[in-house]
């Protein structure tokens, strides 16, 4: 059995990396007791899957993770458990169960919806906003393999908007293309003829296909 | 902590997005204590003078910081020296070096204590000062400036940096500490200035306040004299000595780390001290007697630790573990009952005559790790002028035994520059990795993937060994051997690590320096030295430089033999061992004689003579 949890994580744990955070989860699991499967091989290790991991500075709202256990328990009982082994600034939000043959995360993974916190003014951004989204290409460039890279950005942005001064946007995360959250705040700000403002990204939700929040999938 | 700092934490954020690593420095792990700064009376922050990753992997930190966390009144926050871009970063936005667990600016700490475990974090002293917002030196605090003190064993010749540390605590500090909060919560109290408040610290036992003494000087450079200016301190300050470390608290709920540390699992120390006598071993003379712990008290512990921590490995430290009494027991008892929780052990620093063969059977049953050997060096002679009593029969037998149950990772330690080495001496290192390699390939049946690691570290002659007057070697020469031991190391299977020969020859400078280092240490700093343990940081010539200007000839510390009637700088300290026996030792080597382990008969080091230390 399969459990998919979503979990936060906080502001100030927001510089932890992603395979720290798999340690974190990992050492939070043994602690717990919670009946968790190990791999087999020579080196076993718990089978846990984050779904996406965090760009290193970026806090967490609804992340969600699929644990893979060896014995039935409850939703409630996982929730509870692991999150009186958790250090503060994680939590478990939610669980629900899979069966083994369920799709991992990772694989359902569509898109994110991202929250720019500014801790310095952003004004002239925020007012760009809808002239940025109008355009039909945003190009932009990456760094690939084989150097600097060209690539539209804008079929990558499915919704950009301004709420009580912070900007949020729902980004493409899957196989097909990811958009870094920082990528696009470097383009808006060079659209608006401004320096990157100072930001703290928060991403507030996961989605599988057609939106629907990736803990429901 | 006098009051609250005001820190800005908007602008600590956004430096944070700027460094390397910022995971280091954001406090909050599992089992940090997270209290408010006005909970208790006394705050003491835990410096440790390197990174974060190194803080967190050291045994002392976690056994002070929990005992002092769970004394009444007294709160313990963690600092560690920032890496260089946080350090710049601080400095140009004038934030004050801040503790981990509240972002409290060092200097609104009552107690500021270092520990000392190498002589070329002492840059990463001041650093760690100044960015607090804390006097350098001592005699420029005032009455409301933290009290810094010092401990650990770097602090065992105290002199280089005297000029930085209000107090030193020497020896083991589980009962020290509590009583130093203790004595500034009484000084603080009675509202005592430093001065008074200093008196008052140098009553307890181990503790050594360079001010209380002067030091006067001969015309070439040697000291005269070290005397007390002041009644009512020790004459010779003696170090701490516990009789026993089972009663003494260990950690049940260390810290785990949000970002990888050096060493990243439980430990538990099984034995403190050591009784094998090996001559260059500064560790081995420092922590002496041998005190055990017991196999149940242990158990204790790590099923302690490994609910509080979800650690999938146990590791045991001590000088020596081979020579813990219990050592099979506790092996087995360890794998019979963590085996199943998945937690692996592994066993450090085990000694080549220890009868480890079933031990490590047992622990390969877990996690299959490699074969660590510390010959010391390469010749049967030299081994004996040293102490270390093994045979290259012992290697090869180790060996054998490591192939035969599938390791085929063997790493092997050895010091070079030792006192009356010689090219035939290295040639002896050469030996050894040579027969392991061909005796690899002789067998039908091996592990696959040879690899033999051999490292040499560079002989650094240390305060409070037998070996204390022994010149080092200069550098050209250690670069030669270095040199040759690359050219005579090009075997198959066989990798060799060198330690860098400015950073030996520095640590024994400054390890063997009295108070006018203390100038060279500052003027080194007050240059852009810091770091130095770190290869891409370390700058010889800022060093050299600092010794010119100060006019202080580096080779007069590092490469000259010292006369047995010469006062060396710690002498002003009783280690508990005697000088004498250090001269009986030091002269039994230069005739490459052995000395016994002093649990087969005692050979009067002079801890016999301190009453009930050592039975």
């Amino acid at each position: 059995m399969k459990m998919r949890a979503v979990y936060s994580v906080s502001k100030r744990l927001r510089h932890v990396g992603h395979l720290d955070l798999m340690r974190l989860m990992h050492r939070a699991l043994r602690r717990s007791g919670i009946p968790v499967a190990y791999s087999s091989g020579y080196n076993p290790h718990i089978l846990l899957s984050l779904a996406a991991p965090l760009n290193v500075g970026m806090a967490g709202d609804r992340e969600v993770m699929d644990v893979q256990l060896s014995e039935v328990i409850t939703e409630k009982e996982f929730v509870q458990e692991l999150n009186n082994s958790l250090p503060e600034g994680v939590r478990i939000l939610s669980a629900s169960k899979r069966d083994d043959k369920h799709p991992a995360a990772m694989s359902q993974l569509f898109a994110a919806q991202i929250r720019y916190d500014f801790l310095s003014p952003a004004d002239s951004i925020l007012s760009n906003v809808d002239a940025f989204m109008q355009r039909e290409s945003i190009m932009s460039k990456r760094k690939s393999k084989k150097g600097m890279v060209e690539y539209d950005m804008r079929p990558l942005i499915y919704a950009l908007s301004v709420n009580d001064g912070a900007l949020y946007a729902l980004l493409s995360l899957s196989s097909k293309g990811t958009l870094k959250p920082a990528s696009l705040i470097e383009e808006l700000s060079s659209f608006a003829g401004v320096p990157i403002p100072q930001y703290i990204a928060v991403r507030t939700a996961l989605y599988a296909d057609k939106f629907i929040p990736l803990e429901e999938a | 902590m006098n009051n609250l700092s005001g820190i800005d934490e908007r602008l600590i954020e956004s430096i944070l997005d700027k460094v390397d690593r910022p995971a280091r420095y954001i406090g909050g792990e599992l089992g940090a204590v997270n209290r408010q700064k006005n909970e208790g009376d006394i705050s003491f922050a835990f410096c440790f003078p390197d990174t974060y990753e190194l803080a967190m992997s050291h045994l002392g930190m976690k056994i002070l910081y929990e005992i002092l966390n769970d004394t009444p009144g007294v709160i313990c926050e963690r600092v560690c020296m920032p890496w260089k871009d946080m350090y710049v970063l601080l400095k140009e936005n004038n934030i004050p070096l801040f503790s981990l667990e509240n972002r409290t600016p060092l200097n609104e700490f009552d107690i500021v204590g270092f520990t000392f475990q190498y002589e070329m974090n002492f840059t990463n002293v001041l650093a760690m000062l100044e960015l607090g917002g804390v006097e350098i030196l001592s005699r420029d605090r005032k009455d409301n400036s933290p009290i810094v003190i010092a401990g650990g064993p770097s602090c065992c010749n105290p002199e280089p940096m005297s000029s930085f540390i209000d107090a030193f605590f020497m020896g083991d500090g589980e009962r020290g500490n509590i009583e130093i909060c203790e004595c500034i919560r009484s000084a603080k109290q009675k509202g005592f200035g430093r001065r008074e408040t200093l008196l008052l610290l140098s009553q307890i036992q181990g503790i050594y306040v360079p001010e209380f003494y002067s030091v006067n000087y001969n015309n070439d450079g040697t000291i005269k004299e070290v005397v007390p200016n002041i009644d009512s301190v020790p004459q010779n300050p003696r170090r701490r000595i516990e009789k026993s470390i089972e009663d003494l608290p260990f950690p049940k709920k260390p810290i785990v780390p949000f970002t990888q540390a050096v060493h990243d699992r439980m430990v538990l120390e099984i034995m403190r001290g050591c009784t094998q006598g090996c001559r260059f071993c500064q560790a081995g003379m420092l922590y002496r007697p041998v005190r055990e712990r017991s196999v149940e008290s242990l158990m204790e512990y790590a099923r302690a630790q490994e609910k509080a921590t979800g650690y999938e490995e146990i590791s045991l430290s001590s000088l020596s573990s081979g020579d813990y009494s219990h050592i099979d027991e506790l092996v087995e008892k360890l794998i019979a009952e963590f085996s199943k929780k998945r937690v692996s052990v592994s066993l450090p620093s085990l000694r080549l005559d220890s009868q480890i063969k079933g031990a490590l059977e047992e622990a390969s049953k877990v996690k299959k790790s490699g074969l660590t050997l510390a010959p010391e060096a390469g010749t049967q002679r030299l081994r004996d002028v040293i102490n270390k009593r093994i045979t290259n029969y012992d290697i090869m037998q180790r060996v054998k035994e490591a192939f035969e149950i599938g390791y085929s990772n063997i790493k092997l330690y050895f010091m070079m520059g030792l006192p009356t080495e010689t090219y035939e001496d290295l040639d002896g290192i050469v030996n050894i990795a040579k027969c392991i390699s061909e005796y690899y390939y002789s067998l039908h049946k091996r592990p696959k993937g040879l690899r033999i690691t051999v490292s040499t570290s560079t002989f650094v002659p240390k305060p409070f060994t037998p070996f204390q007057w022994a010149k080092q070697d200069d550098l050209e020469t250690i670069l030669k051997k270095q040199e040759y031991l690359r050219n005579s190391l090009r075997i198959k299977g066989v990798q060799y690590n060198w330690h860098e020969a400015e950073l030996s020859v520095l640590e024994a400078a400054i390890a063997r320096g009295d108070r006018n280092m203390g100038r060279v240490i500052y003027g080194a700093y007050k240059n852009g030295a810091m770091l130095d343990s770190w290869r891409e940081h370390f700058s010889y010539d800022i060093w050299k430089k600092a010794f010119l200007d100060n006019n202080i000839n580096m080779d007069f510390y590092s490469s000259r033999e010292r006369e047995y009637d010469e006062i060396l700088p710690w002498d002003i300290i009783d280690i508990g061992v005697s000088r004498d026996y250090l001269m009986r030792e030091n002269e039994r080597a230069k005739k490459a004689q052995t000395t016994r382990d002093c649990r087969q008969g005692c050979m009067g080091c002079g801890l016999q003579n301190i009453e009930g230390v050592c039975v």
